[in-house]
């Protein structure tokens, strides 16, 4: 799976899971603060649907890693198992 | 001094939890510091990171009269409420209309939707399911007469309701009420709580630890009598019932205010509402669930308050004994409080090791938590908190002494001043009669209302907030918001304390937990979704509502059928006649989808000879004190003047055994207003195409009324949205009488007429429980 595939599932995954509108879900909004403003319970429900989709776990991962789409990306591509 | 018709005293008490099958039990075993948790036996726990419950251990629980058509939850009810009944020395109380059942609970007769999508979907198990049917049965069992109702505040629904009886026996509406709360163990709360990562591996140890909740299961039940019914029958009595504080904390679904603020609001409205000093209460059974955030928060809220004031404060959670029973908790833990103080014995917070006791003494200063052993201590005065879901708060004070409780000397008058609705017929009040003036029949059997981001926009609610919200809080978040607007009730830091919420439901959000549950059925019980937990308990909506609106006084959600919609302008009523707040946005509100229709059909809605049409929606209604609509000069719908209940247990397939209690409720709304028959122009009706309702509103009204008068439906045309069409029923009849229905308007047996004549609307609602709600709208062009 190529970033660009992972990053559209993200997407898919924080729309589908968190009621994000699909038109402000760019790659760069931040999740957090003052971009979507997402909370502690969002970034359970993240942390699960990525480890049920991708059976990557984000357990105790640094918040950098939660930033925005591009960030989550790049953690799961490189968690991924090849 | 509390004047003695405003005094309520307590005469007799009934539990079960863990440690014990009765009071008597849990009481020593409480003493004792015995811990009821263990590995839970009931709940799978596979892949899951905890696995310890406070579970009940009672093998006569299914010997309770009717047990067959009972969900555990209600068993547990039923038997501590029969324990508290012998130990008051009542029995039945043939029908009274003085006599009422209020019962919290947070998530009702889950078990009961496991057990429905595990066993091929049984018709039986559907009346289980909702909360409504746990006063229902309670009422049923002991032939209860008045308002009956459950209060749905998650974990402060025990202690509201306690608070809702003393206020109904002070308005005169009632001489003796069994209030109490109950919840059992099951697959939805516990997957839930391990989702948000709120169990505790062990057992919980709050105020120490703080690493978790470890949940609980049982029942609590108090009877509160008015102090001449207790004298009359020269009643055993426990202790008084003071004041009670409910407020909320516009905050956060799940967390508290980390700054306390919604919770000492809630301490201190009590304080005030009992005449007490906080240096007169001797021992607090706090909320103290185990979480980081939660104990925090309480620690802050009980120095800020006390510390200055109180040097002799001693303060427990029984929750690490009993586990966090959830709707049950607040009941429980006031029987622990009246125990307590009626034998002058602090039960203690176990769970401590001596290591721990240096971080204990440095966070409690000068309050004694009690750790691990019971202390022997003269106790005059109690407190029992409890905080919920929702940032919903709640305080109760129990003493050995009157107190100095006082009601407003005069009753203010109330006006509906605001009006939200989301209904099949449109999302606002224009739209509404338009539809309504062109008669538009509907003819699907099962339509939903329709929300979209033209309602937020127009509501100011953001997508930071909305996407949050099921559709059941959606409903409601717009309805809530469109009647402020309509009213131009703008809330600010400075009155948002004087507005309170009060949500009627039938269902609650019935869909969100059933897909909860077939969820957890597919993935497994350690794949339970954080974001949609918090959505699974009935007072997230009135929750959602009070955060995107600013509202932080008293909010609370209660549900027992259909005239849920009706009931919470009721409870309106009484919050405002009894000086708690202002204003008050009172709502009715229930969904439609596929799974709910499938429920209704399951009841036999949907028979060939009826003309049932299930639907939904959320309909608001600001109710204001004259006071306040005067300060801000604005005109009012209609006055509301008075509201009468009754219940007379039944089902839907005996309908009809019920007239006598609906003819019961119009003559207490009547009364209640003090009208008289002859005053009525008109009625707003509750017929919604099934025959016996048709058959019991027709009777029961031309029993009532000698003259002919005509009868409104809006059934017809908004199908039977429960909640939402009892409350719609309720804004009809404003949008009568102020006019704006149009000057010529229709009426089934009358034809069009002319909506001058009408001065004095009756509207009317029932449960399929038998439970009746009347209002009295009067006119004020």
């Amino acid at each position: 799976m190529c970033e660009q595939e992972i990053a559209v599932k993200i997407k898919e995954l924080l729309c589908s899971r968190l009621g994000i509108d699909e038109e402000v879900l760019t790659d760069d909004i931040p999740l957090f603060s003052d971009g979507i403003e997402l909370d502690s319970i969002d970034s359970l429900e993240i942390i699960a649907a990525i480890d049920e989709e991708f059976g990557v776990s984000m357990t105790g991962v640094g918040k950098e890693s939660f930033y925005n789409v591009k960030s989550l990306t790049a953690y799961v591509a490189e968690h991924l198992e090849k | 001094m509390t004047k003695n018709e405003n005094r309520c005293v307590i005469t007799g008490l009934g539990m079960i939890t863990a440690i014990g099958n009765n009071v008597a039990e849990c009481w020593k075993n409480a003493k004792q510091g015995v811990r009821g948790i263990a590995v839970t036996s009931t709940v799978e726990t596979k892949n899951c990171y905890a696995n310890l419950a406070a579970e009940v251990t009672d093998e006569t629980l299914d010997d309770v009269d009717d047990a067959m058509s009972m969900d555990r939850c209600a068993k547990l009810c039923v038997k501590a409420t029969g324990e508290a009944l012998r130990d008051a020395g009542l029995d039945s109380f043939g029908d009274s209309t003085q006599a009422a059942v209020i019962m919290g609970s947070c998530v009702g007769g889950v078990a009961s939707v496991e057990h429905y999508y595990t066993h091929n979907k049984p018709a039986e198990d559907v009346p289980k399911i909702p909360i409504s049917a746990i006063a229902n049965q309670v009422a049923k069992t002991y032939h209860i007469g008045g308002v009956v109702t459950n209060i749905a505040n998650a974990c402060a629904a025990g202690t509201i309701s306690i608070a809702y009886a003393c206020d109904l026996i002070r308005a005169g509406k009632a001489d003796v009420v069994i209030a109490g709360g109950t919840d059992a163990f099951s697959s939805i709360p516990f997957a839930g709580f391990l989702s948000l990562h709120a169990l505790d591996e062990n057992p919980c140890s709050p105020f120490n630890r703080c690493s978790g909740i470890t949940l609980g299961e049982g029942a609590g039940a108090v009877i509160i009598e008015s102090y001449a019914h207790a004298m009359q029958r020269k009643a055993r009595v426990y202790c008084e019932v003071l004041g009670a504080g409910v407020s909320s904390d516009a905050f956060h679904i799940t967390a508290p205010r980390p700054d306390g603020k919604g919770q000492m609001h809630a301490i201190r409205r009590c304080l005030v509402n009992s005449g007490v000093t906080p240096a007169e209460v001797g021992y607090i059974n706090a909320h103290g669930t185990g979480t980081a955030k939660n104990d925090e928060a309480e620690f802050l809220s009980l120095h800020t308050i006390f510390d200055s004031e109180n040097n002799d404060l001693s303060v427990s959670s029984t929750k690490a004994m009993v586990g966090h029973c959830l709707g049950a908790a607040g009941a429980v833990e006031a029987v622990f409080a009246v125990k307590a103080l009626t034998e002058n014995i602090v039960p203690p917070t176990v769970g401590y090791n001596e290591e721990d006791m240096p971080r204990l003494q440095e966070r409690a200063g000068k309050i004694d938590f009690c750790p691990n052993q019971a202390k022997g201590k003269q106790l005059t005065t109690v407190m029992s908190n409890s905080f919920a879901f929702g940032g919903n708060n709640a305080s109760v004070l129990f003493s050995k002494q009157s107190g100095n409780v006082e009601l407003p000397a005069q009753r203010d008058r109330i006006f509906i001043t605001g009006l939200g609705v989301v209904s099949p017929l449109g999302n606002d009040i224009d739209c509404y009669t338009r539809k309504v003036q062109s008669r538009a029949i509907l003819t699907e059997f099962s339509v939903e209302s329709h929300v979209d981001r033209a309602d937020y926009d127009a509501c100011g609610l953001k997508m930071a907030f909305y996407r949050k919200l099921d559709r059941f809080s959606q409903l409601q978040a717009v309805s809530g918001k469109k009647a402020l607007i309509d009213a131009n009730y703008i809330v600010t830091e400075e009155n948002a304390t004087d507005i309170g919420i009060v949500v009627g439901t039938a269902d609650g959000p019935i869909s969100t937990i059933c897909n909860y549950q077939m969820d957890l059925l597919e993935k497994g019980m350690a794949a339970g979704s954080a974001f949609k937990f918090p959505n699974t308990v009935y007072n997230a909506a009135g929750g959602y509502l009070s955060i995107c609106s600013g509202i932080q006084g008293y909010n609370v959600t209660l549900t027992n059928g259909i005239q849920s919609g009706l009931a919470s302008i009721a409870y309106g009523i009484n919050i405002l006649r009894s000086g708690q707040e202002k204003a008050v946005l009172a709502t009715g509100t229930d969904e439609n989808d596929a799974i709910v229709t499938e429920l209704y059909e399951k009841l036999g809605c949907f028979a060939v000879d009826n003309t049932f049409r299930l639907s939904d929606g959320s309909t608001t209604l600001l109710l204001e004190t004259e006071s306040s609509m005067r300060t801000r000069d604005t005109a009012p719908y209609a006055e509301l003047l008075g509201y009468g209940m009754v219940n007379q247990s039944t089902t839907l397939e005996h309908f009809t055994d019920s007239e006598s209690a609906l003819e019961r409720a119009v003559m207490l709304a009547l009364h209640d207003a003090n009208i008289s028959s002859c005053d009525v122009d008109g009625i707003v009706g509750f017929a919604d195409g099934l025959n016996v309702t048709c058959q019991v509103e027709q009777s029961a009204m031309a029993q009532i009324f000698s003259q002919k008068l005509p009868c409104f439906h809006i059934h017809p045309m908004t199908g039977e949205g429960r909640a939402a069409t009892a409350a719609l029923s309720a804004v009809h009849g404003a949008l009568l009488l102020s006019g704006k229905l149009g000057e010529k308007v229709y009426s089934e047996n009358c034809g069009v007429i002319t909506a001058d004549g009408l001065q004095m609307l009756l509207v009317i609602s029932q449960s399929f429980n038998g439970a009746y709600t009347a209002i009295i709208l009067k006119s004020v062009k």
